[in-house]
């Protein structure tokens, strides 16, 4: 009995649970998603480009983390896991045709610069992966911006109100897609593989059900309430489904680190990221702005943790009344009359508003199809009536809102199609809205008219945020007649200052006239 | 009526190894050593010198001051020293160590036959439990006649015999229970003399149901007594998590459970208040366990006090062969203490030795990274604190923030927040630390201002 016995300190037995293992089953969280993800894009496009996002993104993530344990001879962390998770996460918000490049550079800074010069796990301040997504589309925004299928998740088209084509599209159809994980997008966005994988965690408690919970509540109420559609529930679910929301409620707002260790503080954070995300949803042109919420939310983490300390049992007011023998009445008796008395009127009145919406939902969309059409007009100023056009409608339908040429015009896409036709239904010409999304502040959209020998009648702007005094010229009169009675746009000058400007003009028009010449004059021979 | 309190932890409970073994008296023969300091408040003072003749319960050292116990003999035989051992503590401590003769001669006060209880006085069952030296056996050892006189025993309503044990490996609780059931019941009689408008409560964790049986039967007809099944979760047997389920009354670390309206004692003390009472036997002896993955034949003894961890471990079959003892726990792996020797003596409080194989400890510290902030503290905290964020505050050296704004004198030590941590800190390590340190400051400042 004389050989050395151990004197640490108690207690002597310790949980299975370890860093590496929590790790671990987040990976295996995630593992769905993104096996949905490469499998989808590889189906689509027989490419495994989202495969090898996934390795280069967690192989130089974890690659970065060992070199610079080496470099500054520390203890080799690696192996706690945590390097694997931010890689995939990375990874799973990227969309699967960015070029490989992207996602080492973004694992590389969220590792070294977000991660471990803020002194490694359980120090970063914002979400690496989080972190890596925003400094890479500030930084790569064409690279970033390349999505296959519906852009951002259909995100855009749904949240700056072209309520019509989602009339139109039936947004059942779409929202289904999007759960599913089939619309495209980022690699990770089967919401269904990132829902069973949330809630699996949430089950095993690995992730804080106040946390994901609050984000998703608070998401759905603010857009409720202020997003101008009441409760429809096509409306949420679209929203809910699309941009990261899912991925972002339960597996980046739920990151230990930068989230409040408290209840209370991590329902405060849930529902100000909720809220946030909400909001820029209605009032922002970003279609990332839920990235941006949670970071802002991540900020907001020191200042919730330092005052929203829940006091212990003992010292909650409930123990210090029942330690000294107040009998409370029943909790309804206890809830001032004047707040049951609002909430009921509240509630009354957020049912009554749904009701005004439901029954007003069509009298408005049509009346914002015919605020459109006023504006289709401008390009087509003979036009008295716009008609459906079959084999438009059924390329259109083909390419899901996708991009129109498969890169030949950069990320555009054509949203609608008219024929326009005179008081005694002559055709005068076709009327045709186009988006691209590389302009220098994207969307840019604009209504072109053409004629039925394919010249072009005009170009009108719809949506169009470019900077003042450079690429707003677009939009003068010396820019955009140049285009009238044209038949192709080799003789239009680029305005000088903005050529990213310009190009976005001139591939949005080149899509139209193409699409005239290939899909309505070639399908109507 | 709840059946558990909010947090805790689920240590696996290694329980099996001795849960079947019936308690076995064991009469040591090497020396007995007494420490003066078994119990909380001032150590006794030794009223025998060397060379005098001692007997089984014979007192040994009388309490000096009010919170303090008397020390009883275990055995017959020869003062051999008053000086300082070690204990296990690992400290050295004044001690008296007899030469023990072996033949356990008693005092003669000790009763063949019991005593009618009925007439006794409150005063006389409070100085029948303060001459017997009874401290509390769950591990603090509160000198009992001090818990038993609160300021107002009418404003008791609950008189609770912990029977929970709730720390992994420990065994000897359930056995006394399955043992000596009509004694505890008729112990617990005496007590709720005491205190006349309390209901005795007897809380045993249900992995026990053997126990809860027993003492179910022989609570049959006692109106006062009821027995409660408890969830069997880690503390449940802290006096805190006792409380908030009998009376659902959670308290500051600044109050007693008396000041609640609670008294608990152990089943153990309350087995030696009946022992005192009646057969007027002081405590010289107690139950424990003797387990873990190392012991040969895991075992529940009456194990007289002053005898050495060596003595006990080879009593129970000693070390398995060919394995290697690497840490010996006086209590259990929650919160017992690692002691250095075997040469040490067990003492009233000491409930348990367990012999572990391998040390998690050593293991855990191995698997050690970063703080992740997961929040399992938090929520295994079976007082609600902020473990994570009192650890922030200490590394901060914000001693002001730990103690005023997160409680962190409040931590009762249970080590729950050390166990579940993925990230395997020592979070209670830290706070013990932290506590210690914030008292020494006050009584720093206050010796300052004086």
């Amino acid at each position: 009995m004389n050989q050395r016995l151990n004197l640490s300190a108690g207690p002597h037995v310790r949980d299975r649970w370890t860093t590496p293992f929590i790790m671990m089953i987040v990976l295996i969280a995630l593992t769905p998603a993104a096996v949905i993800g490469v499998v989808v894009h590889w189906v689509k496009f027989q490419s495994l480009n989202a495969l090898w996002i996934i390795l280069a993104s967690v192989g130089s993530a974890m690659l970065t983390e060992l070199l610079f344990c080496l470099a500054t001879r520390r203890k080799i962390t690696i192996w706690d896991g945590s390097a694997a998770v931010t890689g995939l996460l990375l990874a799973l918000c990227l969309s699967p045709q960015t070029p490989v490049v992207l996602p080492i550079v973004g694992s590389v800074f969220a590792i070294l610069v977000v991660k471990c010069c803020f002194g490694g796990l359980g120090k970063n301040f914002i979400n690496p992966a989080l972190a890596a997504r925003c400094f890479l589309l500030l930084s790569f925004s064409n690279g970033m911006t390349n999505y296959p299928g519906v852009n951002e998740l259909g995100v855009d088209a749904l949240s700056s109100a072209t309520p019509v084509a989602m009339l139109k599209a039936g947004s059942m159809v779409n929202v289904t897609k999007m759960f599913l994980g089939t619309a495209g997008g980022v690699i990770g966005s089967s919401v269904l593989a990132l829902l069973v994988g949330g809630l699996v965690l949430w089950g095993l408690d690995v992730i804080h059900g106040e946390i994901c919970f609050s984000v998703v509540g608070g998401f759905t109420l603010c857009l409720a309430l202020f997003g101008g559609h009441g409760f429809d529930p096509g409306y949420l679910a679209a929203q809910l489904c699309s941009g990261g929301v899912i991925m972002g409620a339960f597996f980046m707002a739920t990151d230990y680190t930068t989230s409040p260790v408290s209840r209370l503080g991590q329902l405060v954070y849930g529902c100000l990221i909720g809220v946030l995300g909400a909001l820029f949803r209605i009032l922002g042109k970003s279609a990332d702005s839920f990235s941006y919420s949670i970071i802002i939310a991540n900020l907001f983490t020191p200042l919730i943790d330092l005052y929203i300390v829940p006091k212990p049992y003992a010292y909650r007011k409930s123990a210090i009344e029942k330690a000294a023998g107040v009998v409370k009445p029943p909790l309804l008796k206890r809830i001032p009359k004047p707040v049951i008395a609002l909430t009921i009127i509240a509630a009354l009145a957020g049912v009554a508003l749904s009701g005004v919406y439901s029954m007003t939902k069509d009298p408005i969309a049509a009346a914002e199809l015919a605020k459109k059409r006023e504006s289709f007009k401008v390009v087509c100023e003979d036009a008295a009536d716009f008609k459906d056009v079959d084999a438009a409608q059924k390329a259109l339908d083909a390419l899901e809102g996708g991009s129109y040429g498969g890169g030949k015009f950069g990320t555009t896409v054509i949203e609608e199609v008219y024929e326009a036709v005179d008081t005694s239904g002559n055709t005068v010409g076709y009327v045709f809205s186009v988006t691209n999304r590389n302009a220098y502040n994207p969307p840019l959209k604009l209504a072109l008219g053409v004629d039925p020998d394919g010249k072009i009648l005009k170009i009108a702007f719809i949506e169009l945020n470019e900077t003042p005094g450079k690429g707003s010229k677009a939009d003068e009169p010396a820019f955009k007649d140049q285009f009238v009675g044209q038949t192709d746009t080799s003789a239009v000058d680029t305005m000088s200052g903005a050529t990213v400007t310009s190009k976005a003009v001139l591939n949005a028009v080149n899509a139209g006239l193409d699409f005239f010449r290939n899909v309505i004059m070639g399908g109507g021979k | 009526m709840r059946d558990t309190f909010r947090g805790g932890v689920h240590p696996n409970e290694r329980k099996e190894l001795s849960r079947k073994a019936a308690l076995r008296v064991f009469d040591a023969k090497g020396e007995m050593v007494f420490p003066l300091a078994q119990h909380i408040g001032k150590p006794a003072k030794a009223i025998v010198n060397k060379g005098d003749p001692v007997l089984v319960g014979q007192r040994i050292a009388e309490a000096d001051g009010f919170v303090s116990a008397n020390v009883i003999c275990s055995c017959s035989g020869t003062v051999k020293a008053v000086e300082k051992r070690r204990t296990i503590s690992g400290a050295m401590q004044e001690c008296i160590v007899v030469d023990n003769d072996g033949k356990y001669t008693e005092t003669g006060d000790i009763f063949d036959q019991p005593l009618r209880v009925d007439n006794l006085t409150n005063e006389e069952i409070l100085a029948a439990v303060k001459d017997a030296g009874i401290i509390g056996l769950g591990g603090a050892g509160f000198p009992t006649h001090v818990k038993l006189a609160p300021k107002d025993p009418l404003a008791i309503k609950y008189l609770i015999a912990n029977g929970a044990e709730c720390e992994p490996y420990i065994t000897c609780n359930d056995q006394l229970m399955r043992g000596y059931a009509a004694e505890i019941v008729e112990g617990m009689e005496i007590v709720l003399k005491l205190f006349p408008a309390a209901q005795g409560v007897i809380a045993i964790e249900n992995n026990k149901p053997e126990a809860i049986a027993a003492m179910k039967k022989a609570a049959n007809g006692h109106k006062r007594i009821r027995v409660l099944g408890l969830r069997t979760k880690y503390p449940q047997g802290g006096e805190r998590s006792l409380i908030k389920v009998i009376a659902g009354v959670d308290y500051p670390i600044t109050k007693l459970p008396a000041d609640v309206g609670c008294i608990v004692d152990n089943v153990g003390t309350i087995y030696a208040i009946q022992r005192a009472v009646v057969y007027h036997e002081p405590l010289f002896r107690h139950v424990m366990t003797v387990t873990g993955e190392a012991i040969k034949e895991p075992s529940n003894f009456i194990a007289r006090d002053g005898t050495s961890f060596a003595e006990l471990i080879e009593a129970a079959g000693g070390i398995k062969d060919g394995v290697e003892a690497k840490k010996i726990i006086s209590g259990g792996p929650m919160m017992g203490i690692a002691v250095s020797t075997t040469e040490v003596p067990i003492t009233k409080t000491t409930n348990a030795i367990t012999v572990l194989t391998s040390d998690p400890v050593e293991t855990a510290d191995k698997k050690m990274t970063a703080c992740l902030h997961c929040g399992r503290c938090t929520t295994v905290c079976p007082n609600g604190l902020m473990p994570q964020m009192m650890a922030d505050a200490v590394a901060a050296g914000d001693f002001e923030r730990y103690e005023n704004k997160l409680y962190g004198l409040d931590c009762i030590s249970c080590g729950s927040c050390t166990y579940i941590c993925p990230a395997k800190r020592p979070l209670t390590q830290t706070f013990k630390q932290t506590k210690a340190e914030i008292m020494a400051r006050k009584r720093a400042a206050q010796g300052g201002k004086k």
